[in-house]
């Protein structure tokens, strides 16, 4: 699996490419976890972008959940966007997609995140 | 008997055999020391010749060189000497080729003394051995890393083996907690199986006999593997045993399963669970599910049905989760087929996934033999797909089949 971090103003990009599998998790969840201990501020919004995220499996789900209580943790909002159809299968049957917020794309994750806040 | 000359004599040998054992054989510090002063003064002596040869030096270096001359003939002596004594063979020494260079170094002083100078220039000779002998140091040093290496290895391999060990006494552990048999029900069969990935796996089935004399059936995923998937699978596996007793609604047992879950989980782990509380007498099974790939009934007829109700969130990734409970009805000759992901999602080598659809075929045309016969079935048609392809993922099946008593 390759990861390509993208700090933007208005968000911080995660872009996982392949695979998020068992011998993937360590590093993805060591990457997401730099964002929110990083100096400085961590990120208002933090977004997982999967258009080319191809695969998931339980190990991969956990480094997902972690990430997303590390953004509960820093205070900073977190969504999933762009999932390939048998991604978001396996985020909807693990009921992953009832505690993390799942989007079509960039823009409808960042408009929910942002109305979220005041 | 030995007079006092002989004693003298014997403790004298002793000591010098001992100097020569910490100087030469030895590959201790001062054996080090002693090689880099040797290097030291066959590298000065030979510059001094070159400086000798400079016409009308003063008068003082001239001195101080032949003062030099004859401490570096003393030390070579010395050394040529203690050389002997330490060779195991002194003659062999002697007639070696190292022997005879340093016997051409000293012996033109002392055949001739300063006059000789020119014969001096075959301390040239010894630079030859300074080659040698950083050759010897090196060998020395590649030697004793070689041999530390080999040592630090040998106890790698020790530890290993050991911890390997200890994994297959977990390992045979973990398989010994899975139920063997299905309780004994009129008109009830069933069969499964569980192929772990690594020595350790996360999947687990189980039979849980109710008090009102309906059973349980458990079918989980626990993330990941290794040790600490084994010992979740072990922690999930206990609680849910416990509470299925007391909580004969699958729904209401998984939602007390996960906060026990949720309250002793260091590690984040988490697990897709299946329950099921199967009525024998009626074939009424009510399920809930929590994350978990949904079943498959296969009516006796044929066709192949998905329970519905899947999405329930996973046990122990979040406290305070529900589970909503559903029914299915049983009929004569149908089939319950539980299994984990590493079914469905076991790749070939051209990185392709086994896929629900493959599963669905199998359940559909061999579905209607004896649950021990599908569960082989299926297992073997998951091993022929993945080929060469390494198991990633714990392989596990459960079927069921009710007939009316």
């Amino acid at each position: 699996m390759k990861l390509r971090i993208e700090a933007l103003a208005e968000a911080t990009y995660v872009i996982p490419e392949g695979r998020l599998d068992f011998d993937a998790a360590p590093g993805f969840q060591e990457s997401v976890e730099r964002i929110f201990s990083a100096a400085g501020k961590a990120p208002a919004v933090v977004i997982i972008d999967g258009t080319g995220l191809e695969y998931v499996s339980s190990a991969g789900l956990r480094a997902v959940l972690l990430a997303a209580r590390a953004a509960q943790r820093a205070g900073s909002a977190f969504a999933l966007c762009a999932l390939q159809p048998a991604v978001r299968e396996v985020f909807d049957l693990s009921g992953f997609s009832r505690i993390i917020a799942v989007h079509a794309d960039r823009a409808a994750a960042l408009a929910q995140a942002q109305q979220g806040r005041p | 008997m030995l007079g006092p000359l002989g004693r003298v004599i014997g403790w004298v040998s002793a000591k010098v055999h001992a100097l020569a054992d910490l100087l030469l054989v030895s590959r201790g510090p001062y054996a080090r020391a002693f090689d880099n002063l040797i290097l030291g003064l066959i590298i000065f002596s030979v510059a001094s010749i070159g400086v000798e040869s400079i016409p009308d030096l003063p008068q003082w270096t001239m001195q101080l060189l032949r003062v030099a001359e004859i401490i570096v003939v003393a030390v070579f002596s010395f050394e040529y000497v203690l050389r002997i004594i330490a060779a195991p063979s002194k003659l062999g020494f002697i007639f070696s080729y190292q022997g005879i260079i340093d016997l051409l170094a000293i012996a033109p002083f002392y055949l001739t003394g300063f006059d000789a100078r020119w014969l001096r220039a075959l301390r040239l000779l010894r630079l030859l051995r300074v080659l040698k002998l950083q050759t010897h140091i090196l060998e020395t040093v590649v030697e004793e890393r070689t041999r530390e290496l080999r040592e630090k290895n040998e106890a790698l391999e020790k530890a290993q083996a050991q911890l390997k060990a200890e994994l297959e006494v977990a390992r045979s552990l973990q398989l010994a907690i899975l139920p063997s048999a299905f309780p004994a029900r009129p008109g009830c069969e069933a069969a499964a199986r569980m192929i772990p990935a690594t020595t350790m796996g996360g999947d687990f089935y189980d039979y849980i006999e109710l008090p009102d004399g309906q059973i349980g059936l458990v079918i989980a995923d626990v993330s990941g593997h290794g040790v600490p998937a084994a010992f979740f699978m072990a922690v999930a596996r206990t609680n849910l045993r416990e509470l299925a007793v007391h909580h004969l609604d699958p729904g209401e047992c998984l939602a007390y399963t996960n906060d026990a879950l949720c309250a002793q989980n260091p590690l984040d782990l988490f697990v897709t669970v299946f329950y099921c509380v199967l009525d024998p007498t009626t074939g009424v099974l009510r399920y809930a599910n929590g994350g978990h790939n949904p079943p498959y009934v296969r009516r006796a007829a044929g066709p192949v049905e998905t329970l519905s109700g899947a999405g329930g969130l996973v046990l122990g990734a979040m406290p305070g989760a529900r589970y909503p409970g559903h029914t299915v009805q049983l009929l004569r000759g149908d089939r319950l087929v539980l299994f984990t992901d590493g079914v469905t999602e076991a790749f070939n080598p051209t990185e392709e996934l086994y896929g629900a659809q493959r599963l669905v075929d199998e359940v559909h045309v061999h579905g209607s033999g004896t649950p021990a016969a599908l569960v082989e079935r299926i297992c073997q048609s998951v091993t022929n797909f993945a080929g060469r392809e390494p198991q990633s993922d714990d392989i596990t099946l459960s079927v069921l089949t009710w007939g009316a008593p």
